[in-house]
């Protein structure tokens, strides 16, 4: 198979069952050619729809290493835009975020509408008379697609829709997150913390959906917890009734319905809520939008803990992008995620929880990724390249939905991840 | 010199000096109660209710905060990262019940071999307090706080 300089890379042997090959996370051939067959062709995390709520509103993303700009136009409809001035290529949008009339090329003054179009150039007339000028509006990847304020962006004219590629079990994951809004929407406005580490980007996708690592890596936090609590924290042991769920896809999750829904504490949450003005109008308001039955059910649930491939998390009251820089760095972008139509307290509650793990400031995020520059520093040792993914391979089981679980230890999720990665960059590029 | 600023900057390095040795629970001493600890994440201003922080804290978060870091037990902080600051460019404005105070600070951090420098200014609402004072609201701005970070585990 032809990797990203032409060499031939056998991926049905970097990839077993049961191991994967540090090669995966350290050869730069690779990581070239997952640009081209993952980031330059699947379908790509761009951005949540409510981070440019106004016209005229836009913010920096990427597609793999590609600079796009995503845009909201005066007539509300959003773009995403290669941030690529169409004459010489100078890069057309200098902030991160910000509200603009259009984008002006600053190096010769060849200027922009919000939706692409090449809307001027100073003197014009040397173009000649029969300039077209929309030969030369902003680039755009073939295909932009939205589920539930989630956009992502395709380099493949044709293919899988968006919803065929996250697929329906990793659908219903998101909605549980999106349903603990009556109004059904996130909000993703309330900033950003941003973390970078030395090593892949898959670390940090295996890592989010792991269920094993938080009673050794996290020990500073759970202890914390527990001196707050003084109760012990006992929900990533072997016995727990988390589940490790592959969603197919490349998608996964730490699946928390059961240990939830069945824990003597589900009743008492809900019961809590009545006890303050704040809490009983949000448990009515999701009665009154949903159903008391799914209401209930994704109150008790409390949203997601999932990843979607290739650069998505959505975490409980987070949204995250992981941005692939080089084998040797990954930035990872952290947003606490409020619900439209909530009382205030809802989600600064959801704020102090993020916080209290999630900044850098904060209790967990950082030995994650104390984790990952270890494990890149690790990878080094070339003698025995083999990382071990095979934890509860013996009692996987396949549910109704046709998903693969096993405990939450169990390693069910990330099989199932690189499982994906591989055939997909086992699929030569048309 | 005034008394002031002579109390003041004894203050500011005293807790400089905790903070660079790692004396979690010490510089936690140095806390009024109530009392709010404060980093902001990407811009310099905002409703901390609505917008995310590295740090918001009372005095319970910065005592957990403390305690937490002072365990061993936050990987991050193995090996722990050493450093020394400076604090500079004081400005302080005297008050009815609180001295307002802001101070550069610039931090040279080495961990595991990697040097790195943190700069800001902070923001202090110091009350009287033992012939000292002691923090009522401390805001720690850093140059870098709409950066990606590596790790921001030890104290500003």
């Amino acid at each position: 198979m032809a990797g990203g300089n032409g060499r031939a890379i056998d991926y049905n042997a970097l990839v077993k069952p049961d191991a994967v090959h540090g090669d995966c996370y350290t050869d730069p051939d690779i990581f070239a050619d997952e640009l081209k067959k993952i980031y330059g062709r699947g379908w790509v995390y761009i951005g949540h729809v409510s981070e440019i709520p106004k016209a005229g509103d836009y913010i920096r993303s990427w597609l793999g290493l590609q600079p796009v700009i995503f845009s909201r136009d005066k007539a509300g409809n959003t773009h995403v835009l290669f941030n690529r001035c169409t004459h010489r290529g100078a890069s057309i949008c200098q902030e991160d975020k910000g509200n603009t009339g259009g984008f002006r090329c600053e190096y010769h003054g060849w200027f922009f509408r919000l939706d692409g179009a090449l809307s001027a150039m100073p003197y014009a007339d040397a173009y000649g008379e029969n300039f077209d000028k929309t030969q030369y509006n902003l680039r755009k990847p073939p295909r932009v697609d939205a589920y539930r304020g989630f956009v992502f962006a395709s380099m493949a004219p044709s293919g899988l829709s968006l919803r065929e590629h996250i697929g329906a079990p990793a659908l219903a994951q998101i909605d549980y997150a999106c349903d603990l809004s009556p109004e059904g929407e996130l909000l993703v406005q309330s900033g950003a913390t941003k973390l970078a580490y030395n090593g892949n980007w898959k670390l940090q996708m295996e890592n989010s959906i792991d269920g094993y690592h938080p009673n050794f890596t996290h020990q500073s936090f759970i202890s914390a917890i527990e001196r707050m609590t003084g109760a012990k924290m006992e929900i990533f042991n072997g016995d727990s009734k988390l589940q490790s769920r592959d969603l197919s896809m490349g998608n996964a999750n730490i699946d928390s319905r059961r240990h939830n829904i069945e824990h003597p504490h589900a009743q008492a949450r809900l019961q809590a809520m009545q006890k303050t003005a704040w809490g009983k109008k949000y448990y009515d308001d999701l009665v009154k939008a949903h159903g008391k039955a799914r209401a209930e059910e994704v109150l008790t649930v409390g949203g997601t803990h999932m990843n979607v491939f290739p650069n998505l998390v959505v975490l409980a009251q987070q949204v995250r992008t992981i941005r692939p820089v080089s084998t040797e760095r990954t930035e990872v972008f952290l947003r606490p995620s409020f619900l439209k139509g909530v009382p205030d307290e809802v989600n600064t509650q959801r704020l102090r929880a993020y916080e209290g793990f999630y900044t850098t400031a904060g209790g967990g995020i950082h030995d994650d990724v104390e984790m990952f520059n270890r494990v890149h520093e690790g990878l080094r040792c070339s003698h025995d390249p083999w990382l071990i993914f095979r934890r509860g391979m013996h009692r996987e089981q396949t549910d109704n939905d046709g998903t693969l679980f096993g405990q939450c230890t169990d390693e069910t999720a990330q099989r199932g991840m690189w499982r994906h990665w591989k055939s997909v960059m086992q699929q030569e590029m048309n | 010199m005034s008394v002031l600023r002579e109390k003041v900057e004894n203050f500011l390095y005293k807790e400089a000096r905790l903070m660079d040795e790692n004396r979690f629970m010490d510089w936690f001493e140095m806390f009024a109660n109530p009392a709010l600890y404060w980093i902001p994440a990407n811009q310099e201003d905002y409703d901390p209710d609505k917008h995310v922080s590295l740090f918001y804290g009372d005095y319970n978060g910065v005592k957990n905060l403390a305690i937490r870091l002072s365990e061993g037990k936050a990987f991050a902080q193995e090996p722990r990262a050493r450093m020394r600051r400076v604090v500079s460019n004081i400005e302080i404005e005297d008050g009815a019940e609180e001295v307002s105070v802001h101070a550069n600070f610039i931090i040279n951090e080495i961990r595991k071999h990697e040097q790195r420098y943190h700069t800001g200014r902070s923001h202090y609402r110091l009350v009287p307090a033992d012939g000292a004072f002691r923090i009522k609201y401390k805001k720690a701005v850093l140059v870098s706080l709409d950066e990606a970070q590596d790790n921001l585990t030890f104290l500003v």
